[in-house]
């Protein structure tokens, strides 16, 4: 017993001193499973650089632990508005685009975002939307938009994303207001509708809401596009749908932080995921919206006929940060939900 | 003294009792182990999405082979975990002993602070302790994971084995004093045997919290030190593979195996 | 009937000497580094203000200790200890038969017995809770056995439903009841048992007249390691319950991810805590003067 315990030791010690030993490394902070295994030893077999992969499940848990005084990361993979925060904050390092050839296969749809519109300090990685999937063996109605959804007929047959600014965001857009200003008198709008949604709502899932909707507990759902996606490439009869009265469209990029220590290498990474071949390995695992135009010619005609990864066009808008507003969305959903 | 169950004679009314205890017990095992089968069964599913049996497979075992990022994270887990126990028995045992075996100022302070790491919202715990090892210039990794294990899993042994002390006979110390022994002898040799199972109860609660452990891991670890449940959290968004399925079962078969062959060998010994 | 303890006499207490206070150093030293100082870290966040990304400006305000006691969240606190005190009652009621029968056991089955209640843990906590959720959903495994009745049932519809969180709840916290209670029950005197038998008592006299208050060392402490955990327990609500309401563990988590309002979550964490903490430290003084007298 005690000899095993010095033996673990060891094996302890020899694992953190190895991690030192590494020569050249880079240190990603990403979101788990968004990059794929391949795509990370490929890059190390052809660069020699070890890539060391920390995971997070959201955006605020990266700005939490950034914020809080953790890791040095030199490539983080936030989204648009968390990284616009992050710019605004000055916790991002500017990108050398001489280091960065590939830069020329972005579509140009996605180089002009209003989080960093010059692109200055983030490089696009896999966009997407919110929208409504239907399953359209169960649902026979029409369905074009919030409204459509949150009708009594559905009730406890809907699934949302558990994210309080998504769901305050749709009733403001039910309303024609607009979603980015977040004040006392829009949430006081807000707030009969959401109310009356709260209602009818099943249940509410950020991390995989497709489980739901596959177990047939409920039959309409407004998730990522890249969950709709998944049911689609599983079962044709979940449709998507971009909501009319507006959807939220999101990037999620790659930037590298201010403190970085191994930025030559982070430049490296960048480039490498840009190639076309590379950027189709991540299309594969991950059916969101590719920005890059030529991974788009690489593309098999089932992935690009996926109406969640490749929606029609609609009324899309991005989220940009709203700063403290963000605790009096908090109260008011907390309200809403535990006054049942 | 002989045991309850081995008396010749047990009147109906006793016998009754031990039989509903009994039947009681299995259908909490049932209920204990009924996701498990479900689980387990799955793990041999076809289809990728682990939502409707489509078929049996082995091929989930077989891709589990080349999965080196998931198999680290779960040696690490292992790791983690089995040094967490080792400590937190350590603190917790000492710990419980002293605080009953002595009285002094203070001591009510000291248990009401134990109780802090169980009820502090894992959040509270990830985010101070995080402030707290960058404050002090300290770099993430396996030691400061296990410093926030040990943290909240040492009061979970301490607590048992308090409540075993309170139970103990204390005229066995005594008895050992008046012989000569040593307070720590006496400790060592006649109160640690007696305190085994609260012990042994610890040991696997502490265990069990580390293994399963996310949030307060999530803010202390590095890329190396990454546990289990840190990777497999973000998994569910492309749908939990069902080679996680087969990680667990190849968890709980080996157990399992193990506790009937240890059965095994001992049947054979006698 | 003590509730706590089984009182020891005056002279078996001794004042420690150094050698006793080394050896509780350690656990000293580890519960200041690593528990007082971050609660103390916490503690002054509570009084800061933030700034737009959260983050605490050292600017000191009583504003978010004034937020803290909103009907809202005294409403959100309620809810949780009400969930906690349901999970740890009803596992006392199963689990206790369950410890009592492991303990004793053959003595070379007792330790397996025990590891088997435990290995079902040591499966990933999200895989553990899908099965569930694979059991309990409609088109689940519960309503196909349902089916199989001789008589007509109707279909359960319990994902997503307080009796699913009840149900994940009580099957996470199961272990943390049978476990202390098995640690100090297993050396329970037989000879008690019997004697109380051979005094005329009918089994279910000599269980509650004997066996509980020589278990209840086990149960208090099983009591405390689910109620407390279970209080700020919100990842099952969320899997099982479908986070349709939410727990005081989600309002503070959410305090320091999508509110990024550290200085309020901090407050919020320090009322729970400071609250659970007094009144643990008033039992205990309770418990200290019923022992004396």
């Amino acid at each position: 017993m005690k000899s095993s315990v010095t033996q673990l030791t060891a094996l302890a010690a020899l694992l953190c001193a190895t991690s030192v030993f590494a020569k050249e490394e880079l240190n990603l902070f990403g979101w788990s499973e968004y990059v794929p295994e391949a795509v990370l030893t490929g890059f190390t077999k052809e660069t020699g650089i070890a890539v060391n992969f920390e995971t997070f499940a959201s955006n605020e848990e990266l700005l939490a632990k950034l914020v809080a005084g953790g890791g040095n990361y030199d490539l983080v993979q936030p989204s648009d508005y968390a990284a616009e925060l992050m710019i605004r904050q000055k916790m991002l390092a500017p990108l050398d685009a001489g280091q960065l050839p590939n830069l020329k296969n972005l579509a140009p749809d996605f180089t002009h975002r209003p989080h960093d519109p010059a692109n200055k300090f983030t490089v696009p990685y896999m966009g997407g939307t919110v929208g409504i999937v239907v399953n359209t063996e169960t649902v026979k109605t029409p369905i074009h938009g919030y409204a459509d959804v949150f009708q009594a007929k559905f009730k406890d047959r809907i699934v949302v994303l558990n994210d309080n600014r998504e769901i305050v965001s749709w009733a403001l857009n039910t309303l024609k207001l607009p979603v980015n200003e977040i004040n006392a008198a829009a949430l006081a709008k807000a707030r009969p509708v959401v109310a009356e949604w709260i209602g009818l709502i099943k249940l509410y899932d950020s991390d995989s809401p497709k489980t739901a909707l596959l177990n047939g507990d409920v039959d309409i759902g407004i998730v990522w596009s890249g969950e709709a996606a998944l049911l689609w490439n599983e079962n044709k009869k979940f449709q998507y749908v971009l909501p009319a009265e507006g959807a939220h469209q999101f990037l999620d990029v790659l930037a590298i932080p201010a403190d970085a220590k191994h930025k030559a290498a982070a430049h490296k990474f960048i480039d490498y995921i840009l190639r076309p071949e590379v950027s189709k390995l991540i299309s594969e695992k991950f059916p969101y919206t590719n920005p890059n135009a030529a991974t788009r010619k690489l593309l098999s005609a089932d992935e690009l006929a996926n109406p969640a990864s490749y929606p029609a066009a609609g009324k899309l808008e991005s989220f940009r940060d709203i700063g403290k507003a963000a605790g009096d969305i908090d109260r008011l959903m907390t309200d809403l939900k535990s006054s049942r | 003294m002989l045991p309850l169950a081995s008396r010749p004679f047990l009147p109906s009314g006793l016998k009754l009792l031990n039989w509903c205890l009994r039947s009681w017990t299995a259908l909490v095992f049932i209920f204990l182990y009924a996701p498990i089968a479900v689980l387990v069964v799955y793990a041999f599913n076809a289809s990728r999405l682990n939502i409707v049996w489509t078929g049996f497979t082995l091929r989930w075992f077989n891709d589990l082979l080349g999965q080196t990022a998931l198999i680290r994270a779960a040696q690490n887990s292992l790791i983690i975990a089995t040094l967490t126990t080792a400590l937190s028995v350590i603190l917790g045992t000492l710990g419980a002993w002293l605080l009953h075996r002595y009285r002094f100022r203070g001591a009510r302070s000291i248990q009401t602070l134990l109780t802090v790491p169980m009820v502090i919202p894992e959040i509270l715990m990830g985010i101070s302790l995080l402030v707290f090892f960058a404050a002090v210039g300290m770099s993430l990794g396996f030691s400061t994971v296990i410093i926030g294990h040990v943290t909240f899993c040492f009061p979970f042994v301490l607590v048992a084995v308090q409540a075993r002390l309170q139970g103990l006979d204390p005229s066995l110390e005594e008895a050992a004093l008046d012989l000569g022994a040593t307070p720590l002898r006496a400790f060592w040799l006649v109160i640690v045997p007696s305190l085994r199972p609260a012990i042994a109860a610890g040991a696997l609660m502490a265990f069990t919290l580390s293994l399963d452990e996310l949030i307060v891991t999530f803010f202390t670890t590095s890329a190396a030190s990454a546990t289990l449940p840190i990777r497999v959290y973000g998994m569910a968004k492309v749908g939990l593979n069902p080679m996680l399925n087969a990680l667990s079962a190849i968890f709980i078969i080996a157990t399992v195996a193990f506790v009937i062959f240890t059965n095994y060998l001992r049947k054979l010994r006698h | 009937m003590h509730a706590f303890e089984i009182s020891h006499p005056a002279t078996d207490r001794r004042h420690p000497r150094w050698r006793a206070w080394l050896l509780l150093a350690p656990m000293l030293v580890w519960l200041v580094a690593f528990v007082v100082v971050p609660t103390a870290i916490l503690f002054v966040y509570s009084f800061c203000e933030r700034d737009e990304m959260g983050r605490v400006i050292f600017s000191f305000t009583l504003e978010n200790y004034q937020r803290v006691f909103d009907p809202i969240y005294l409403r959100v606190f309620i809810r949780s200890i009400a969930y906690a005190g349901v999970v740890t009652a009803i596992c006392v009621v199963v689990g206790f038969p369950v410890a009592y029968c492991i303990a004793r056991a053959r003595e070379e089955w007792r330790q397996k017995l025990l590891l088997l209640v435990m290995v079902p843990f040591w499966t990933s906590f999200l895989i553990r809770t899908y099965a569930w959720i694979t059991i309990l959903k409609q088109e689940g495994l519960l309503n196909d056995l349902i089916k199989l009745l001789p008589f007509s049932v109707a279909p359960f519809d319990l994902l997503y439903t307080p009796t699913a969180v009840i149900i994940g709840l009580v099957y996470t916290y199961l272990p943390f009841m049978i476990l202390p209670i098995f640690g100090s029950a297993e050396k329970l005197d037989i000879a008690m048992i019997e004697a109380a038998h051979d005094l005329g008592a009918g089994p279910l006299r000599v269980f509650s007249s004997v066996v509980i208050p020589l278990t209840m060392p086990g149960i208090a402490a099983g009591v405390l390691l689910v109620f407390v955990p279970a209080i700020g327990m919100f990842a099952i609500t969320d899997l099982m319950g479908g986070a349709r309401v939410p727990m005081i563990g989600n309002v503070i988590q959410n305090q320091f991810l999508q509110a990024r309002d550290w200085p309020f979550g901090a407050a919020l964490g320090m009322v729970f805590m400071g609250m659970f903490a007094l009144t643990y430290w008033i039992l205990l003084r309770m418990r200290r003067s019923e022992a004396i007298t």
